[in-house]
């Protein structure tokens, strides 16, 4: 009875394939639009979908995959946490590898009953979601793992590889000779174009280690405690028609079963299943010496409670609504921090924080490096949004894939020409530190990179004194507000190495306005 | 072929010992034909050999490829700069994410028919590259460059000879330029530092700050580090770099010009049909024949170039400089 165990492996690993395939394609590859849907995974996603759709006040046709996914759900059961989540592969993973040997020694080292703060998580997070204020971000599994990925594991990665190979192809020798087509594989079909930096990289890093290890105390302790998507699924699945049963007949009681489930699904009597805690992994399946476990449609025993008090739903769910006016009554709201540039097509900052599901795929897409993840520019509750600093990359006249990859539509999709008209803030020179502007020396590389026709950035020829006292002509820059659209270029080439005498800010951008540039 | 010269450049502008003004230049060159009627019996090699003159060609013709072609016969075919076995270096200009009509990037059948020409010459590799201002990949795909320069060596099973690919910061070596104006040293790019050859291939294009940029500013494109910089002292720059990485062949394309708002333009008015191309060894000299052509622009109208006459670097006169036109 092994087969169906062995399934559901082959499903995880060609998930994660899949998911894999689709981080790495999730780049733009001489090619304007992105071929396929590299932001599947996220609408894939219900508790996503719902949060997104709960506090945006609005229908989301992107999410419709979610739904999907909820209606197999309920026939199925929680299969989703088994058989497709890449982060329940990852963490499968490290169990088969890294935390092998702790399987018998750690058994007990959790309490049962932290299983219910999934639970209490999820009810915080849908109160908090109908008021509006949208937290699913820090708990989603899906968007902890392309954000994870997108901002720490693959620049990481890359920056390890590169080191590597940079340094084979300058060793002595006939090793550049074996190590450059190796290099030149991995340079077209894994490695990044040029190096990617993110602000937060460390600190989302550490988190998602802090996720790993929690394997070492328990299998799979982040879906059994934490994961609120999880939660979701198993009230949405526990009266799935798929679920495990027992002929008691055959059973020996000998409690292998029970031992070996990897989410405590098997309590007190191994015939009694919490049908919302398993995941229909088949591991009691494949392991039954008497082979008395099955999987079918028809009804098993009676199922084990869920371990909720009334009490702790209603108030984790008061918590998530009481918390939402002290965020509301947070300054920032007044007076946004202008150096807050949102992507082109970026929805108002309500409703586009309402959506924002916070993958970080626009900033993994972001041909320049631009789109960054705040810290707290938006607020608590904006944390790792998409940024535009323009000091570490602009945003390409020509370029409209952050707008392709949002998976809930918090950046629309803009067709090209829309989106060259639209304003992500205005630029100004700082004329006390210009080069021309205080008679230092030529300069021009702004208006050159200006791409805008015509260009927003022109010159006009005037004397100016020099710090000795001496009257030349220089070329001095000034920005046409009409023509200029906050891409930040600009701000990026300026070559003043600190800090750039070219800035741009929030100021006239089109979503907060509602009009286009002209 | 026909061949014109014009010694009329120099015996005007020395004799009459009256500042090169542009109204001057012109009209020496419209009465280019009939003043050094006799060197027209002299081979240009013959001449060029003289160690005196510097021919440059300058072509006409309807298509990129065929202006490319003429221009590089007028001034001798590709075999008198290419010989077999080098590795050349194309760098054509890729800088932008523009498309070949907009004409702030070299035109593709253009750089096509220069590296046609190197193989034929029997290069063993020709290396196409640039480093951009916008994302090279962008870059690479919009200016068509790299889709014509890969589909050529594909039909022509010539994918291991003739490469384009995206510079890479590895490769990027710090380099001391003996005697030089403003930047004693500089990262240059390793596949130009060890070329036999390189064949510069600008188009000719309005420039915010140096006025026009041709083939002297087209050799930024391999340089590493913070090019911001150099502008802030761009005409020595400019020396410097071609003095450490001397180019073989210039062929400039003048088929489409950019003539307001370079170097990136974007709006198709800016650009005008001119249909030319500008061949020389010697890159001041094609530049200040292009500049005259084109831009009506005179060498001390444009202060890199001016600055690279008094250098030492090539032509430091336009008396030393013969048209060949065909």
């Amino acid at each position: 009875m092994r087969t169906t165990r062995t399934l559901r492996r082959v499903s995880q690993w060609v998930v994660f394939l899949v998911f894999a395939f689709l981080f790495l394609n999730t780049e733009y590859k001489d090619n304007d639009v992105l071929p396929y849907a590299v932001n599947l995974f996220l609408r894939l996603d219900p508790l996503m979908a719902g949060a997104a759709t709960l506090a945006g006040r609005a229908l989301i046709g992107l999410v419709w995959p979610a739904l999907v996914v909820a209606l197999l759900t309920v026939a199925l059961g929680r299969f989703f946490c088994g058989w497709f989540c890449p982060l329940g592969a990852v963490l499968d993973a490290a169990d088969a590898t890294v935390f092998r040997r702790r399987k018998a020694r750690r058994k007990d080292a959790v309490p049962e009953s932290w299983r219910k703060y999934k639970f209490l998580v999820l009810f915080f997070l849908a109160a908090s979601s109908l008021f509006t204020l949208q937290w699913v971000f820090l708990f989603d599994p899906i968007s902890i793992l392309i954000r994870t990925f997108t901002v720490s594991v693959f620049p990481a990665l890359n920056l390890v590889l590169h080191g590597i190979f940079d340094g084979l192809y300058r060793a002595p020798g006939p090793i550049p000779a074996i190590s450059e087509p190796v290099y030149g594989f991995l340079k077209s079909h894994f490695l990044a174009f040029e190096q990617p930096v993110f602000r937060t990289s460390a600190i989302v890093g550490l988190l998602f280690l802090g996720i790993l290890v929690a394997e070492r105390y328990q299998r799979r302790f982040w879906c059994r405690n934490l994961c609120p998507l999880g939660a979701l699924l198993a009230l949405v699945g526990r009266f799935g028609l798929f679920r495990r049963r027992i002929t008691e007949a055959g059973c020996t009681r000998c409690g292998l079963c029970e031992s070996d489930c990897r989410m405590a699904a098997i309590g007190g009597d191994v015939a009694v299943t919490d049908h919302g805690e398993c995941i229909e992994c088949m591991d009691c399946q494949a392991i039954c010496p008497e082979e008395v476990i099955h999987f079918s449609g028809k009804e098993g025993r009676k199922p084990a409670a869920v371990d909720l008090t009334r009490r702790g739903v209603l108030a984790s769910a008061a918590l998530g609504a009481v918390t939402v006016p002290f965020f509301r009554v947070e300054a920032y709201g007044k007076a946004p921090d202008p150096l807050l540039i949102r992507p082109p097509g970026a929805l108002v900052e309500r409703e586009f924080l309402a959506r924002c599901t916070r993958c970080g795929e626009c900033m993994r897409v972001c041909i320049a490096n631009g789109l960054q993840p705040t810290w707290f520019e938006a607020g608590i509750e904006g944390m790792w949004s998409p940024i535009l600093v323009s000091r570490i990359g602009y945003c390409e006249y020509n370029c409209t894939l952050c707008g392709q990859v949002c998976p809930t539509g918090a950046i629309r999709r803009l067709p090209l020409l829309e989106k060259r008209k639209t304003k992500l803030g205005l630029a100004h020179v700082d004329r006390s530190r210009c080069l021309p502007w205080v008679g230092q020396s030529d300069c021009i590389v702004c208006e050159e990179h200006c791409p805008t026709w015509s260009k927003a950035i022109v010159f006009r020829e005037e004397r100016t004194q020099t710090a000795r006292g001496e009257w030349k002509m220089f070329k001095k820059p000034y920005i046409d507000e009409d023509l200029c659209v906050g891409c930040g270029i600009c701000e990026t080439k300026c070559p003043l190495t600190d800090r750039a005498a070219v800035l741009v800010t929030s100021r006239g951008e089109t979503r907060s306005t509602g009009v286009l540039a002209r | 072929m026909e061949i014109v010269c014009s010694g009329a450049y120099h015996t005007r502008m020395i004799t009459g010992g009256c500042p090169f003004s542009r109204r001057r230049f012109l009209q020496a060159a419209g009465g280019a034909a009939g003043a050094f009627a006799a060197s027209a019996l002299f081979p240009p090699l013959l001449l060029a050999a003289g160690g005196k003159t510097v021919d440059v060609g300058v072509a006409s013709a309807a298509n990129p490829a065929e202006r490319a072609r003429r221009a590089v016969a007028l001034v001798g075919g590709m075999k008198s700069f290419v010989s077999r076995g080098d590795v050349v270096v194309l760098k054509p200009n890729i800088g932008w994410d523009r498309t070949p009509e907009q004409a702030a990037t070299t035109d593709p059948e253009f750089v096509v028919a220069v590296a046609e020409m190197c193989l034929a010459a029997g290069a063993k590799s020709v290396r196409v590259f640039d480093r951009t201002c916008n994302d090279a990949r962008r870059c690479y795909v919009s200016s068509g460059i790299k889709d014509a320069v890969e589909r050529f060596a594909r039909t022509n099973h010539a994918e291991d000879a003739l490469r384009i690919y995206h510079v890479e910061d590895r490769k990027f070596v710090r380099t001391t330029i003996p005697n030089a104006l403003s930047i004693k040293e500089w990262d240059l790019y390793r596949d130009a530092l060890e070329a036999d050859k390189i064949v510069n291939l600008p188009i000719a294009k309005h420039h915010s700050l140096s006025g026009i940029t041709l083939g002297l500013k087209n050799m930024m494109g391999i340089m590493g580090g913070n090019r911001g910089q150099i502008h802030y002292r761009l005409s020595e720059c400019l020396v410097d770099i071609h003095r450490r990485v001397p180019v073989a062949l210039t062929v400039i394309d003048a088929g489409r010009v950019l003539i307001r708002n370079g170097p990136s333009g974007g709006n198709l008015a800016d650009v005008k049909s001119f249909g030319k191309a500008f061949a020389s060894r010697d890159v001041i000299a094609a530049d200040v024949v292009a500049a005259e052509k084109i831009f009506r622009m005179a060498p001390r109208d444009v202060g890199h170039i001016g600055k690279a006459m008094e250098s030492g670097l090539g032509v430091s006169s336009v008396a030393q400089i013969r048209l060949v036109e065909g």
